[in-house]
C-alpha cells in the first residue's frame, strides 16, 4: 500500500505496542487494573483494525487473537494470571518483529502459529456454527401470540399497512446482530413493531444470531414503496421480501449510482515530520541566530538608528523562533522511560529478584536525540541494579528489607539541564572486591590500589575493561560497560557521577543538557582566540590578583573560600602561549592534547612565575567536573551567549579538548572547550 | 457536499476515512482522537455528519458510547456513523439504540464507507 500510510501506520503502531507492554506489566502486578486493561484493549484493538486496512494479514490475525483474550479478560470471564500476561506479551514481541519486517519491507516469514496456539489455549472453546446456507424460504413462518394478534387487528382496525418482512443479512456482514439491530431500529421508527425474530430485546442482551435472517410482522402508515426504501438503504442486507396480504414479493432494487468526486478541501490539525528534516531546519535557525547577531551588531557599531527598531525586531522573533523549534525536538522522558517496566520485570523474573520500579518525572521533555541515546545506558544501570545490586528475597529478608527491592528513576530538570537519577536500594557497590577485580584485570597495580581513596576506587568501575565476563554472556548479551555508559553520557556533553552505600543501595546520576543543537556558553579570550565554554560546566567567574596563585608541590593553586583549586593556564595548554614568559616551564607535550591530569605531581602544569609580571586582574573561570574543580587561567571574559554546536570536520574531530565549533556573530569561528579532557 | 467530522483514537484511521471522504467531495471539518474532544469539536463545528470509532481511550469519564450520547443530547438529529470492529457489537447496539445512524465494521472498505455517508446523509 502507500507509503504515506505505511510510516504513519509504522510509528503509531509502535506506539500502540509500547503501551501494549508497558500496560501489561502494570496489569501483572495490579490484575484488577481496568485501566490498563481497557488500554491494553484499546490499543489492540485499534492495531488490528490499522493492520487489517492495510493488509497485514499475520498482524491483524495475532492482534485479533490477542483481542478476544482481552476482552475476555475484560467481561471477567477469566481472570488476568500470570501465564496469560507471559503469553500476551509474547505475542506483543512477536507482533514487534512483523511490524520490523513492514519497515524493512519483507515478506515476513515469521512464525506466528506458535502465539496463535498459546493464545488459543487461553481462550474458552466456543463451539462455531457449522456454516449453512440459507435462503429466505426457509426462514420459519411467523405465528402471533395472543397479544400480538390483538396488536395485529388493532392496526388494521386503524387503518394502517400492516407488512410481513423476510430478509437476510449478507454473508459477509461482520456484525450481523448490530445489523438486525439497526434494521428494526428503522422498522420502529416508521411503525410498530407487531413481532420480530430475532427480538430486539435478545438482540441487546448480546444473544447470537441463529440464522442470518430477520422476519418481523409490523404496522405502519407508510405504504409499501417507503418502507421497502428504508430498508433498502440499509447496507449489508442480501435479500428482502415484503409483503402484504395480497401484494406479491418484490425483488431487491440495485442501489443508486456512486457519485463523482469533486475538489479537495483538507484542513490538518497535526502532522509527523523526519526528524532529519527537524535537524535541517534547526541547523538553518542557527545561520540565521549567527546572521542576526552580525546584523545587530552592526546596527550597534555604526549607529545606524534608522535600522535599530527593525534590528530588535529581528532579534526577538529569531529569539521566539528559535524556541519554538527547540520545542519541536523535545519529546517527554515517558518515550523510553515508559519501556522500562517490561525491562525490569524481564530482567527480575529471570534473576528471580523482585523489583518494584519507580518513575517520576517522566512527563518531563527532553531532546529526542538525547532520549535515544541513553535508553540503552539506562537500560544498562538497571541491568546492573538488578542483577548486582538488588538482592534475592530471601537475602533481603535476612537484613531486614522488605523483599521487594525498589528501583527508582527520577527525571527532573534545572537551568537547561537534565538529571536523570536511577537509584536502587540493593546492597551496594563493594569497595573490596572492586579493588580485587580491578588488580585481576591488570586496571592498575598493588602500589596504586594500596594509595587509592575510596571515591578513585568506586571510579575504576567505570574503566574499559572492567565489565566482567559473566556480564557479556549471561546478562547483557551485547557487552555494554559502566564505561561505555560513561562515554555515552559524555559524548552527549553529559556527565555520569554516582554514589554507593552498603547495604542502602547505589544511586547514579546522569546530568544531561536540554538539547544538542544550541547551548549557553561563557565566550572567553585565550590571547586573541576565542573560546566557548559550556556554561553547564561552569561554577563561577572570579578575577583574581597575580599573587593569589600558589604553588603548592609543582602545580599553581588558589584559595576560593577556603577551598584548593588548581589552575590551568589555557594560553598554555592550547599551545598559544605566546607571551608566556617562561617557556622552559612549559608542560610536555602540547597541554591538552596531552593526558594532563594537573593534580598529579608528575602530571603538567608546572608553576609559573607570571604573577610577577602584572598585576592587573586575572579572570579565573572555575569550571566543575566529577565534584572537582579546575580553574581555567583566561585572557578575558566576553559573556555569556547561545551558541549552535557545529560538529567538527572528521579530520579534527579527534582533537582533544575541543568538543566543537561555533560560529560568531562577527563571523569568527570559536572553538568549544571540551570540558571532560581537562581533567 | 457535507460536512464531516472524523472521530478515531488512531491518526492512521483518521488519514484513511478523510482520503476517502475528501475523494467524494465532502469537507472534513474537523477531526478528535478522544471522546471528549469529539463532544466539544461537535459543538463548535456542527458537522453534517460524524464517523465515529466507538472503541476510544476514556477521557473524563467518557467514552465512546459516551460520546454518542452526548451528542445525540445536544443534537438529537446528529447523523453518527459508527465504525468498529465486529467484537465490539454489543456496544454498537448500544449505540445504534441511543440514535446512532448506522455503523461499518473494521477494515473499512473505502467504497462502502462513501456509500453508507451518501445513504445516512440522504435519507436521515
Amino acid at each position: 500500500m502507500q507509503d504515506s500510510y505505511r510510516e504513519i501506520f509504522l510509528s503509531e503502531s509502535q506506539e500502540y505496542l509500547k503501551n501494549i507492554s508497558n500496560c501489561l506489566v502494570k496489569l501483572e502486578s495490579k490484575p484488577g487494573d481496568l485501566n490498563s486493561l481497557n488500554e491494553i484493549f484499546r490499543c489492540t484493538h485499534t492495531l488490528k483494525g490499522m493492520s487489517a486496512t492495510m493488509g497485514f494479514e499475520k498482524i491483524t490475525q495475532l492482534s485479533h487473537l490477542m483481542e478476544d483474550l482481552l476482552d475476555e479478560l475484560r467481561s471477567q470471564k477469566r481472570a488476568v494470571t500470570s501465564n496469560i500476561i507471559d503469553s500476551l506479551l509474547s505475542s506483543t514481541d512477536i507482533l514487534e518483529q512483523l511490524i520490523q519486517d513492514v519497515r524493512l519491507k519483507q515478506d515476513s516469514n515469521i512464525d506466528i502459529s506458535l502465539s496463535l496456539q498459546g493464545l488459543k489455549k487461553f481462550l474458552s472453546e466456543e463451539a462455531i456454527p457449522p456454516e449453512e446456507k440459507i435462503t429466505l424460504s426457509d426462514i420459519d413462518s411467523i405465528r402471533l401470540n395472543e397479544a400480538e394478534q390483538n396488536r395485529f387487528k388493532q392496526a388494521k382496525e386503524k387503518g394502517l399497512n400492516v407488512f410481513k418482512l423476510k430478509l437476510l443479512i449478507a454473508e459477509d456482514c461482520l456484525m450481523k446482530e448490530a445489523r438486525a439491530f439497526l434494521v428494526l431500529t428503522h422498522l420502529k421508527k416508521i411503525g410498530e413493531l407487531i413481532q420480530s425474530v430475532p427480538a430486539m430485546e435478545d438482540l441487546k442482551k448480546e444473544r447470537r444470531l441463529e440464522q442470518p435472517s430477520i422476519s418481523a410482522i409490523f404496522s405502519t402508515k407508510e405504504n409499501q414503496g417507503t418502507v421497502l426504501q428504508v430498508i433498502l438503504n440499509i447496507p449489508e442486507i442480501e435479500e428482502v421480501s415484503l409483503t402484504a396480504a395480497e401484494m406479491p414479493p418484490l425483488e431487491a432494487q440495485a442501489k443508486t449510482q456512486l457519485q463523482e468526486p469533486s475538489a479537495y478541501i483538507k484542513k490538518i490539525q497535526s502532522m509527523r515530520i523526519p526528524v532529519q528534516r527537524l535537524d535541517r531546519i534547526m541547523n538553518l535557525m542557527g545561520e540565521l541566530t549567527i546572521a542576526k547577531i552580525q546584523l545587530v551588531q552592526m546596527v550597534e557599531s555604526l549607529k545606524l538608528a534608522s535600522l535599530d527598531e527593525i534590528s530588535t525586531t529581528l532579534d526577538r522573533l529569531t529569539s521566539a523562533l528559535q524556541d519554538e523549534i527547540m520545542q519541536t525536538r523535545l519529546l517527554p522522558a515517558s518515550y523510553i522511560l515508559d519501556s522500562f517496566n517490561r525491562v525490569v520485570r524481564d530482567l527480575s523474573k529471570k534473576k528471580n529478584k523482585e523489583v518494584d520500579l519507580e518513575i517520576i518525572g517522566s512527563e518531563i521533555e527532553l531532546d529526542r536525540i538525547v532520549l535515544d541515546e541513553i535508553g540503552d545506558p539506562m537500560v544498562h544501570l538497571l541491568r546492573n541494579a538488578i542483577d548486582h545490586g538488588i538482592e534475592t528475597p530471601e537475602e533481603r529478608i535476612a537484613k531486614g528489607k522488605s523483599p521487594r527491592g525498589k528501583i527508582s528513576i527520577t527525571v527532573s530538570r534545572q537551568k537547561g539541564q537534565i538529571y536523570i537519577e536511577v537509584a536502587d536500594d540493593g546492597k551496594g557497590i563493594d569497595l573490596n572486591s572492586v579493588r580485587r577485580i580491578a588488580l585481576e584485570r591488570g586496571l592498575l597495580t598493588e602500589l596504586e590500589a594500596a594509595n587509592l581513596d575510596e571515591k578513585k576506587i568506586l571510579e575504576l568501575i567505570t574503566l574499559p575493561g572492567f565489565s566482567t565476563a559473566k556480564e557479556v554472556s549471561d546478562v547483557s548479551g551485547r557487552g555494554v560497560g559502566l564505561d561505555v555508559v560513561k562515554i555515552r553520557v559524555e559524548s552527549l556533553g553529559g556527565r555520569l557521577d554516582f554514589e554507593t552505600k552498603p547495604q542502602a543501595g547505589t544511586r547514579f546520576l546522569l546530568t544531561l543538557p536540554l538539547t544538542l543543537a544550541i547551548i549557553k556558553a561563557m565566550l572567553v579570550k585565550v590571547q586573541q582566540e576565542t573560546l566557548a565554554i559550556p556554561l553547564m560546566s561552569i561554577r563561577e567567574t572570579i578575577k583574581l590578583r597575580p599573587d593569589e596563585i600558589k604553588r603548592v608541590q609543582n602545580f599553581e593553586v588558589v584559595k576560593v573560600r577556603n577551598e584548593v583549586i588548581p589552575i590551568l593556564r589555557m594560553d598554555r595548554a592550547l599551545g598559544i602561549a605566546a607571551n608566556a614568559p617562561l617557556q622552559s616551564h612549559k608542560p610536555e607535550g602540547s597541554g591538552l592534547a596531552s593526558d594532563s591530569q594537573s593534580h598529579k605531581p608528575e602530571g603538567s602544569g608546572l608553576a609559573s612565575d607570571s604573577q610577577s609580571q602584572t598585576n592587573k586582574l586575572i579572570p579565573l573561570v572555575i569550571i566543575e567536573y566529577e565534584a572537582k574543580s579546575l580553574g581555567l587561567v583566561v585572557s578575558k571574559i566576553i559573556g555569556e551567549q547561545d551558541i549552535v554546536v557545529k560538529p567538527l570536520p572528521s579530520f579534527v574531530k579527534k582533537t582533544k579538548g575541543i568538543a566543537g565549533a561555533t560560529i560568531l556573530g562577527n563571523g569568527r569561528v570559536a572553538l568549544i572547550l571540551d570540558i571532560m579532557s581537562l581533567r | 457536499m457535507a460536512k464531516i467530522m472524523i472521530v478515531d483514537d488512531a491518526l492512521f484511521m483518521r488519514q484513511m476515512l478523510s482520503k476517502a471522504l475528501l475523494s467524494e467531495g465532502h469537507e472534513i471539518c474537523a477531526e478528535a482522537s478522544n471522546a471528549k474532544e469529539a463532544v466539544e469539536k461537535y459543538k463548535t463545528s456542527k458537522p453534517d455528519l460524524v464517523t465515529m470509532d466507538i472503541v476510544m481511550p476514556m477521557m473524563e469519564e467518557l467514552d465512546g458510547i459516551g460520546a454518542v450520547k452526548e451528542i445525540i443530547k445536544f443534537d438529537p438529529q446528529a447523523k453518527i456513523l459508527l465504525v468498529s470492529a465486529m467484537s465490539q457489537q454489543p456496544i454498537v447496539v448500544e449505540a445504534i439504540r441511543l440514535g446512532a445512524k448506522d455503523f461499518l465494521s473494521k477494515p473499512v472498505n473505502a467504497e462502502r464507507l462513501k456509500e453508507t455517508v451518501r445513504n445516512i446523509l440522504a435519507n436521515s
